[in-house]
């Protein structure tokens, strides 16, 4: 069977970007800003419904990159320039660890509680992921001045994570795990430090007793594969390793060009997987931040069409 | 020809005055005739070239007045290109990302008539004109057409490169290529490296190259290959750190960026002065022109006025000190 899902963000809309930016320099009230946020998402569910989407998220529209506001809900991080999110044009703030990290009170179970409501009211059928960064990725892309060893520091970040996971109400979480695939790139910067597959692994296997966990990678191959989840793949640059036999995600629908995918060739692409999995989940291949939102509508409708 | 040792320019961009801004908005809106939409722009124009020459910049440039945006101005003009709406870059903010639907052809010449006002308008001996490069084009642009980014970018190097002979024709001698982009993929840098290249491949201007926010030390290791005389690259940003890299920079000029872009603080003239000084423990003198990291648009305008004025400031600072030493001027080089 195949089961078209969302993995991470839609592309903010321009009409709720400006909202926004009306909000940070004093031009809407806090509860108007609330409104559009509910409202896109509303929109955005609607159309999931209607592309025949099974699996959704609720398009990170809170969110500037995979990190924030996360971060700054974090004692220990200090916020810090933009850089390059991997090979795109596309940059987030990066976090600087000062100190011992620990969770503060944050709204991120409330945002899941809102998208949650509003999910039961126009497609009560779907299942909703909440969506966070995973400790590795997190780990790579921090400036690291407190820990030790970037393996203490993911261990960090998977306590804290685990803390939020405790809190959201729902069954399902997103890890964004790019690094498991792509460690740093150095597009980014110079990689200084690993954070070894042992630990990678040991710490998201961990974290998948708190929730089940569907984890992403995209922009590669990963070289860490948990067992007892659900593992995104990316197939467009990257592949499914031969020894993997746990449930599965495949990327297939590249989000970072505009050309539309044939559904004939999609089908003949998925058919061993088909064999070899039983279910496969279809999803694009990364986030589709990269893609005008008309396109990524396009191609979300697209993966729809692969479902049954 | 010879310049003042230490020679200043601009990057490109410079904030817009706000009421250009609204020509612009009123001409999308299609509320404002073409001629007074372009009338406007030229008016700009010089008033951001007399406000470059009044900070005394030596090779100044309009502030790029006429372009809305540093990739969809050109992919706008170039046929072949079609546009699906914007993508986000960061926070909220949005850029028109093209797509390369068709061959892509040379349909109109893409900055020869903002060359030629101001050329007509300076009383400068040289101007910098910058133009967006090859691989920067290619790499924020999306490919429905093109066999590969690198195809992609050889047919955009090709031109750029008709583009440049008219500009040399028209008697342009410094054009910069700005190529934010070309260190996106190291492995690709190859790729850029020869589009650039190739798209000066016959041209007798002085070219330099422009590289901003990227890991440097994949441009150090093709510093030799590439055909062009000087890099324009960003330091005040990286607070003048990790700046080994430029010993790989043995004969080419060093355009030293000393200029925060994002930040609204204007630098001292002894600060600017400072960083100079600590930049020639790399590369002597006689291989250095000053200018800010970025294009200012970003900025507050009468910040970036006072930004560019302590930047010439702090250069007349260190021209003292080399005068004594008998360093008061250097050749305008247009290769090396
Ligand atoms: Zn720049």
């Amino acid at each position: 069977m195949i089961v078209p899902a969302l993995i991470g963000s839609l592309p903010r809309p321009v009409s709720l970007a400006k909202k926004i930016e009306q909000y940070s320099i004093g031009r809407l009230s806090k509860e108007k800003l609330e409104e559009a946020y509910r409202e896109h998402t509303r929109r955005a569910f609607v159309k999931l419904r209607n592309a025949g989407i099974k699996v959704i998220t609720d398009g990170l529209y809170r969110w500037d990159d995979i990190f924030n506001p996360l971060i700054r809900f974090i004692d220990g991080i200090e916020v810090d320039g933009l850089f390059k999110f991997y090979e795109n044009n596309f940059f987030y703030r990066a976090p600087v660890v000062r100190g011992e990290l620990s969770l503060r009170e944050n709204p991120i179970p409330e945002w899941i509680n809102v998208a949650l409501e509003i999910k039961e009211e126009v497609y009560p059928e779907a299942t909703l992921k909440a969506v966070l960064p995973g400790p590795v990725t997190l780990a790579y892309h921090s400036i690291n001045e407190a820990y030790e060893s970037l393996n203490e520091l993911a261990e960090a970040y998977a306590n804290v994570l685990g803390e939020l996971m405790k809190e959201l109400p729902v069954k399902l979480v997103e890890l964004q795990e790019p690094a498991l695939a792509a460690e740093l790139s150095r597009a980014t910067r110079e990689k200084k430090e690993d954070v070894s597959p042992e630990v990678a692994r040991e710490i998201i296997e961990g974290l998948a007793k708190i929730r089940e966990l569907w984890v992403v990678t995209y922009f590669g191959t990963p070289r860490v594969l948990p067992e007892g989840v659900i593992m995104n793949f990316d197939l467009i640059e990257g592949s499914v390793p031969e020894n993997y036999s746990g449930r599965i995600g495949l990327g297939i629908v590249n989000a970072r060009e505009t050309k539309m995918e044939r559904r004939d060739r999609l089908i003949d692409r998925l058919r061993p997987f088909l064999r070899k999995y039983g279910e496969v989940y279809v999803t694009p291949n990364t986030l589709l931040d990269f893609l005008p939102e008309s396109v990524a509508w396009r191609k979300l409708r697209l993966l729809g069409k692969l479902g049954g | 020809m010879e310049l003042p040792i230490l020679p200043t320019s601009v990057i490109g961009s410079y904030p817009k005055p706000r009421w250009l801004l609204r020509m612009y908005n009123l001409y999308s809106l299609g509320r404002l005739p073409e001629e007074d939409f372009r009338e406007a722009v030229k008016d700009a124009s010089v008033a951001v070239l007399r406000e470059h020459e009044r900070t005394g910049i030596d090779i100044p440039w309009d502030g790029e007045m006429g372009r809305s945006e540093m990739t969809e101005y050109f992919t706008s003009k170039i046929g072949g290109f079609r546009f699906y709406g914007p993508v986000r870059v960061w926070g909220n903010a949005y850029f028109n990302k093209a797509a390369a639907v068709s061959k892509l052809e040379y349909r109109e010449p893409l900055v020869l008539d903002e060359f030629r006002w101001v050329k007509e308008n300076t009383t400068r001996e040289i101007v910098k004109v910058p133009i967006t490069g090859p691989y920067t084009i290619a790499e924020w642009s999306f490919n429905e057409y093109y066999s590969s980014k690198e195809e992609l970018a050889f047919e955009l190097a090709k031109i750029l490169n008709r583009e440049f002979r008219l500009l040399e024709e028209e008697g342009a001698k410094f054009i910069q290529i700005d190529e934010p982009a070309m260190l996106n993929h190291p492995d690709e840098v190859p790729i850029a490296v020869e589009a650039i290249n190739r798209a000066v491949k016959g041209v007798n201007v002085k070219f330099g190259l422009h590289v901003c926010f990227s890991n440097y030390h994949l441009l150090a290791d093709h510093f030799d290959e590439l055909r062009v005389s000087q890099f324009a690259l960003e330091f005040a940003n990286r607070k003048f750190r990790d700046m080994d890299f430029l010993r790989k920079l043995t004969h080419q000029e060093l355009g030293f960026g000393v200029i925060d872009v994002h930040n609204p603080r204007v630098e001292s003239p002894e600060e600017v002065a400072r960083a100079i000084r600590k930049v020639m423990n790399y590369v002597e003198p006689e291989r250095l022109y000053i200018n800010p990291d970025c294009g200012l648009k970003l900025l507050d305008r009468r910040i970036a006025y006072q930004k560019l004025v302590n930047m010439v400031r702090g250069v007349e600072i260190v021209r003292k000190e080399l005068a004594r030493e008998g360093k008061k001027s250097i050749p305008f080089r247009r290769s090396v």
